[in-house]
């Protein structure tokens, strides 16, 4: 069925659409009046054409908060960067910011502004910088403006103002750049310098081509190259010679004989070598670099969940918006309808109702009593609640599971060290090997020891070793990202070929946050579809899952909203429809006494109950699939969730899951994984939500699905972007593929260095013809590592076609 | 072949200008983002609301 969707957010209408946002002369249907506010001021900016441009839907736009406690002085002093000419320099974390064209609208919006200097939107980083003259416009303003597009912005605090990543992404590429520039001048030059050789030159021609090939050379070496001895340095001194040690001794002996040849006149000097072998060196690490950088950072998500406003009662009954800093142990504070709880404290107010999914995993809201515990990070859902704090800062809960994921973390069995060692053992075989020449060569024909010994230094540099892991990751951390899997360390691809286990968490990664009707069962006369359109009429104008589940089940909808309606916390919903009083909720509302507590809600009128609809968990679309292909390969798959056992079984049965857990707490889950790694299997966690974070630290492949909590994207090894569960079995298959190329890498390299450092060592390679054979086994390995790509499944094969046009539809 | 005296350091010059170039490109955030510029062309053929002009200004 061809439901209506949303103009600005894609989200299906629900029933007629009531609602048009007027843009280019045409009425829209959008699903909500936050939507239509976003629509509305993005065209009469004129920049309708995001709608266009866009390739990826934004969140739904929900009611603009209140950011007037943003131009408190306290809290701009830890925000906002003054810069010397009175201009003023924020940072902010972009909720919802997901393509290229939302960064050309608020730059577009933000420009429209007054005031407004400078605004720099990175799309990778998911930031917004702006500088804007505060005297003219105020920070709230900037953030309603932002806010009124349909993104949630989160100031960062000054820190990120001076980017650690951008600063060393931009050095990198200049180095690059130098080197690159330096190797083409000094070989052209070099070339002469060969022909000469071979066709007569004059010496002081000779010369002089000699000294420019030295002047090109020095900034390859003391700009470009400086990272390698910077490194080679701190290797060195903590006694653990890494790639870093062979290169810079390589780099500076190459450089140092070829200026006392040229001083003297000598043989021959090596300037092209020398910048040639920096450039490729520094190729590789700018692509993995590139690759590291995608990850997302734990402060970003911090910014996200912890809110930075709380709103405090003062002493005179009145309400002020003050920074979360400066909250204090016994202050009351009110948390509106929808607001996350600023700290840990105790309720004062009579009872509310909060959502801990972030926390817990639980999905359904928890009732909360006066006097009864409510914790930072969850959400109130039906405010206002008031609330004493108890803790704050570093005491909080949510503090204490960052902790435990740090933690974690640090447990976690760290390959790159295996890897150091091998390079450490490696170089020092390296460095013994050219030494063993020289003083050979020494004692048989001194001459010939310095080319000998600078051949082997050159030729056996672990350049093609050293590139064999990165290209084959770099390329394939490509693939995947085009695929919409984000791998965010480099064990994502080891990981994934050797996991054998698959612990899942139930809710947001097995089955998604709303519900669908199961099954209507009428317990009166009144027939099912009648009593479904009576629910309907009561929930006419909700938006909560129950309300969206039963619209999504009907054939058809177009019923009048039912009259005097009053919905009761906790319970449900009475409303009257023709003169007659329905009721609609869980049973004990509706029927005035208990029945069995289960996910069904009960319709009854005066004379008793009318019809019972069952409701369950929606499932992703791919899960079944992915968990069948999984238990196909022979891997082990269990669920470890938060949530109620009742909702657990069910999920587990639905997709024949035979092992599961529920109420698990993470500690418990920490636990769990850590017996089922004593046990001997490989264990990957694919989870979304922060009470995963821990779990998802402490396994050995972290998979989060997207639109989880960011923290336990920042925990996690791979993102699954696209919120496919299906894109873990192409993942897996390219990782695969990636092992396989990164195997035959090792095995040319090692190959190569092997038959060719002995015949240097024989001194039958003239350093040139090294440094020659050095760049083409490097060449070899990234050519191989190209060859990895994205391979249909031979059982997937039919509905990998599907996702693609899902996928390829979307620009459009 | 005396000309290549001049040549060469003029190449030189050449060079130095073109990495004084680049580099002055990255550090004003020309290489940060590679993406969205390629969108701006798209728009500005049918745009012509107020927020053209104010985005030029600095």
């Amino acid at each position: 069925m061809p439901a209506l969707t949303c103009f600005h957010c894609g989200e299906p209408v629900p029933g007629d659409p009531a609602l048009f946002a007027r843009v280019g002369a045409l009425d829209h249907p959008v699903c909500c009046i936050g939507c239509r506010a976003a629509a509305e001021w993005i065209a009469s900016l004129g920049l309708q054409d995001y709608y266009r441009l866009r390739d990826a839907l934004p969140p739904r736009a929900s009611a603009i908060g209140d950011y007037s406690a943003w131009d408190r002085a306290q809290l701009q002093r830890m925000y906002v960067h003054q810069r010397g000419d009175g201009d003023a320099e924020v940072c902010f974390l972009l909720e919802g910011l997901r393509c290229s064209a939302c960064s050309w609208l608020i730059e577009r919006a933000m420009s429209a502004m007054p005031g407004v200097r400078e605004t720099g939107v990175s799309v990778p980083g998911k930031r917004v910088r702006i500088v804007w003259q505060p005297q003219r416009v105020s920070l709230s303003a900037l953030l309603v403006a932002i806010a009124q597009l349909g993104y949630v912005p989160h100031p960062l605090d000054r820190q990120s103002l001076s980017d650690v990543i951008e600063h060393e992404q931009r050095a990198a590429l200049k180095r690059l750049v130098v080197a690159g520039l330096g190797m083409m001048q000094a070989m052209m030059f070099a070339i002469v310098l060969y022909a000469g050789a071979l066709e007569g030159i004059e010496t002081s021609t000779r010369d002089f081509f000699r000294w420019i090939g030295l002047l090109v050379t020095i900034p390859v070496v003391f700009y470009s190259a400086r990272p390698f001895f910077a490194g080679a340095w701190r290797e060195l001194r903590g006694r653990r010679p890494g790639m870093d040690t062979p290169v810079a001794f390589a780099v500076a002996l190459v450089f140092v004989a070829s200026i006392v040849e040229t001083l003297r006149g000598g043989a021959q000097v090596y300037f092209d070598s020398a910048s040639m072998f920096v450039f490729l060196l520094l190729g590789g690490r700018y692509l993995e670099m590139r690759a590291r950088h995608r990850a997302t950072d734990v402060v970003d998500a911090l910014a996200r969940l912890q809110p930075a406003v709380a709103q405090r009662l003062g002493a005179n009954g009145a309400l002020e918006s003050v920074g979360v800093h400066e909250l204090q142990i016994g202050d009351c504070v009110v948390i509106g309808d929808g607001a996350t709880v600023p700290a840990d404290g105790e309720l004062t107010s009579a009872q509310c109702r909060v959502d801990e999914s972030l926390l817990s995993g639980e999905s359904k809201a928890l009732v909360r009593q006066r006097g009864e515990q409510l914790i930072a990070g969850s959400i109130v859902v039906d405010g206002p609640a008031q609330m004493r704090v108890m803790r704050v800062g570093a005491d909080t809960t949510l503090s204490a599971i960052v902790r435990l994921v740090g933690r974690a973390q640090q447990q976690r069995p760290r390959w790159t060290r295996h890897g150091e060692r091998a390079a450490a053992w490696f170089v020092s075989a390296l460095l013994l090997a050219t030494a063993a020449t020289a003083g050979t060569w020494l004692v048989i024909d001194p001459s010939r020891a310095f080319a000998a010994s600078l051949a082997v230094l050159v030729i056996a540099c672990p350049c093609a070793f050293a590139l064999a892991v990165p290209a084959a990751l770099a390329r394939s951390l490509t693939v995947l990202a085009q695929r919409g899997v984000l791998g965010l360390t480099p064990n994502a691809i080891e990981g994934l070929v050797r996991a054998n286990y698959f612990v899942f968490d139930k809710t947001g990664t097995l089955s998604e946050r709303s519900l669908e009707l199961a099954a209507t069962q009428p317990l009166a006369q009144t027939p099912a579809e009648v009593c479904l359109q009576i629910a309907i009429s009561l929930e006419a104008g909700n938006t909560h899952p129950i309300a969206n589940a039963l619209r999504a089940a009907a054939e058809h909808s177009g019923t009048a909203p039912a009259q005097n309606v009053r919905s009761v916390d906790g319970g449900g919903i009475e409303g009257e429809i023709d003169g007659e009083r329905y009721r609609l909720g869980r049973p004990a509302f509706a029927l005035g006494f208990d029945a069995a507590d289960s996910d069904s809600i009960v319709l009854a009128n005066r004379g008793g109950a009318l019809a019972r609809f069952e409701l369950r968990e929606t499932l992703r679309e791919d899960a079944a699939t992915t968990i069948d292909e999984l238990r196909d390969a022979g891997a082990g798959i269990e669920i470890l969730s938060g949530d109620s056992p009742a909702r657990v079984a069910a999920v587990a049965v639905r997709l024949g899951i035979e092992r599961f857990e529920a109420r698990v707490r993470p500690e418990r889950k920490l636990a769990r994984l850590a017996e089922l790694r004593a046990g001997g299997a490989t264990v990957a966690v694919i989870g979304d939500g922060v009470n995963d974070a821990p779990a998802l630290a402490g396994a050995d492949l972290a998979v989060a699905v997207g639109g989880g909590a960011e923290l336990a994207k920042s925990s996690a090894d791979i993102v699954l972007a696209g919120d496919r569960l299906g894109a873990l079995l192409e993942a897996r298959r390219v990782a695969v593929a990636t092992v396989r190329i990164m195997r035959q890498n090792l095995v040319w390299s090692v190959v190569y260095n092997a038959s060719s450092v002995p015949l240097a060592a024989l001194g039958w390679i003239p350093p040139w013809l090294a440094v020659i054979g050095m760049s083409l086994s490097s060449l070899a390995v990234i050519v191989n590592s190209l060859r990895i790509r994205a391979v249909a499944a031979p059982r997937a094969a039919a509905q990998a076609p599907a996702a693609a046009s899902k996928l390829a539809a979307v620009p459009a | 072949m005396n000309i290549i005296f001049v040549l060469i350091p003029l190449s030189l010059v050449l060079v130095a200008l073109a990495v004084w170039a680049f580099f002055w490109s990255v550090n004003h955030s020309q290489f940060d983002d590679l993406d969205t510029p390629a969108l701006m062309p798209l728009s500005d053929e049918t745009s012509s609301g107020p927020a053209d002009a104010d985005s030029k200004s600095p």
